[in-house]
């Protein structure tokens, strides 16, 4: 009996290292073929994910709703407390409510008087955050919205008040966004009331740090940051967040948007902008034919 | 009918993918846990190394590959990588699962941890010959740390709660080629 196994063994072992080896091989090849053709990677997990985590969406609900109703009950103990505070904002926003009410009503006069055309193409569709697989490793939220709503990667997603992140990776029925947070996530910003212009770069944190700040001087903790608009990547003027000033004295951007809950998303609709590629007839009376590539008359 | 060794050996491997639909299912849940503070414990990579050196039946490289590039889609990681090598790292301990029976727990233990910090330390390396963008290496670290140190409680469950023990001598001839 155990000569037997032996020599079976003795077939066996080989085989079997050269099948393990294959596999391996074989999902090396895949990592392989993911960094040298990353998009039709992505579609594919994008599509997979399209297929798998709706059809968790029965068991997530009354999980999330159960955690919501723990949450709620937490608060319920401190319910005095609340009402206290919410009694003494409540005073500060009146306040806060007469001088908005007075600056409304300068800001329509100042833009009547300088004929501004606010930007009306933007639009947004509302999503259902669905599950959020964020890690410290990971940061991006799954929306229940997605290419059957017209969404299209890289739109921006915002929460109520402030610019959460962007659309990467769209399924028919859901649409991934990664958060600033995350550290591939680079976005342009100006910083308001100096006007300078810097890079929110994502680092996994909750607060992440501006890049590539000419002054920092003129930055001061406070100051409201909000996206540029260049390269076309957002819209410009959402508001992202206020300046802060971190531990290790670099400046970073505390975020408006409610990364604790994020639960309903609007994503907006931008359009691409019309550019201006020719010089015009009055600048360059003659301009000279485009330049054929080089050995592309050659051959 | 269907031989008692072969039952039991299936059932397990389908305990083990319920065991990864769970864990998906817990990872996927949107209660924001873990979200930019401090990474929990690779669970099914205890599991997986647990099992196989146990019983390593229960874990064929197959099911183990499939497992971890399901979940490495899923969440967003380089597919393909981490799968490989936890393939490459459980191949490494079934080899010497016949050798572990009679070692005491310790040693399986840091060999467990020795195979785990390798694997960490050659995905980096090729994550940075590939150029792509990977995170911090003090929380990989932490991972780490906390997945080693998770090992010791997810064998004592699989041994108690899940019946995955040891092989006896005795149990080893009378099982024969399904070990």
């Amino acid at each position: 009996m155990a000569k037997d196994r032996n020599t079976s063994d003795d077939f066996v072992r080989p085989i079997r290292r050269i099948l393990i080896g294959l596999l391996v091989v074989a999902l090396f090849g895949v990592f392989l073929l993911w960094r040298i053709d990353s998009p039709r990677v992505e579609r594919f997990r994008a599509a997979l994910v399209d297929r798998f985590v709706p059809s968790f969406e029965w068991a997530l609900v009354p999980v999330t709703k159960l955690a919501g109703m723990v949450e709620d009950f937490q608060s319920y103990a401190r319910i005095y407390d609340q009402n206290q505070e919410l009694r003494r904002e409540l005073q500060q926003m009146k306040a806060w409510k007469e001088a908005a009410l007075q600056l409304e009503q300068e800001n329509a006069k100042l833009l009547d008087l300088n004929n501004v055309r606010l930007d009306a193409r933007l639009s947004y569709v509302t999503g259902v955050v669905l599950a959020d697989s964020g890690s410290p490793f990971r940061q991006s939220v799954l929306l229940n919205i997605g290419a059957r709503d017209g969404v299209i990667d890289g739109w921006a997603a915002m929460d109520g008040l402030g610019l959460v992140g962007r659309i990467s990776g769209v399924g028919s029925q859901t649409a991934r966004v990664i958060l600033l947070t995350d550290s591939n996530s680079r976005i342009p910003v100006t910083i308001q009331p100096s006007g300078q212009t810097a890079l929110l770069a994502g680092d996994n944190s909750a607060t992440p740090p501006l890049e590539f700040l000419e002054n920092q001087d003129q930055v001061r903790p406070g100051d409201r940051v909000v996206s540029s608009g260049d390269g076309g990547v957002y819209p410009a003027g959402l508001l992202v967040g206020h300046v802060a000033q971190g531990s290790d004295r670099r400046l970073r951007v505390r975020l408006a948007a409610d990364y604790e809950r994020l639960e309903y998303l609007r994503v907006l609709r931008s359009h691409a902008d019309e550019r201006i590629s020719d010089p015009g007839g009055l600048v360059v009376p003659n301009p000279l034919p485009p330049i054929s590539p080089p050995g592309g008359d050659g051959g | 009918m269907i031989d008692h060794f072969t039952l039991h050996k299936w059932l397990y491997r389908g305990l083990l993918v319920a065991l990864t639909v769970l864990d998906i299912f817990i990872r996927v849940l949107p209660l924001g846990e873990g979200r930019g503070t401090f990474p929990g414990p690779e669970l099914l990579l205890c599991v997986v190394f647990a099992w196989v050196l146990r019983r390593p039946a229960y874990a064929p490289a197959l099911l183990i590959a499939a497992i971890f590039l399901t979940t490495d889609m899923l969440f967003q990681n380089p597919p393909g990588l981490w799968p490989g090598l936890v393939v490459l790292g459980a191949e490494f301990l079934r080899v010497r699962e016949p050798l572990s029976r009679d070692l005491p727990f310790a040693i399986e233990w840091g060999m467990v941890a020795g195979v785990m910090v390798i694997m960490l330390l050659a995905e980096r390396m090729i994550l940075g010959v590939f150029m792509v963008e990977q995170a911090s290496f003090g929380l990989s670290a932490l991972q780490l740390v906390m997945t080693v140190a998770i090992y010791p409680m997810v064998v004592f469950l699989s041994t108690f709660a899940l019946g995955v023990h040891k092989l006896q001598p005795g149990e080893a001839d009378a099982m024969g080629n399904h070990v």
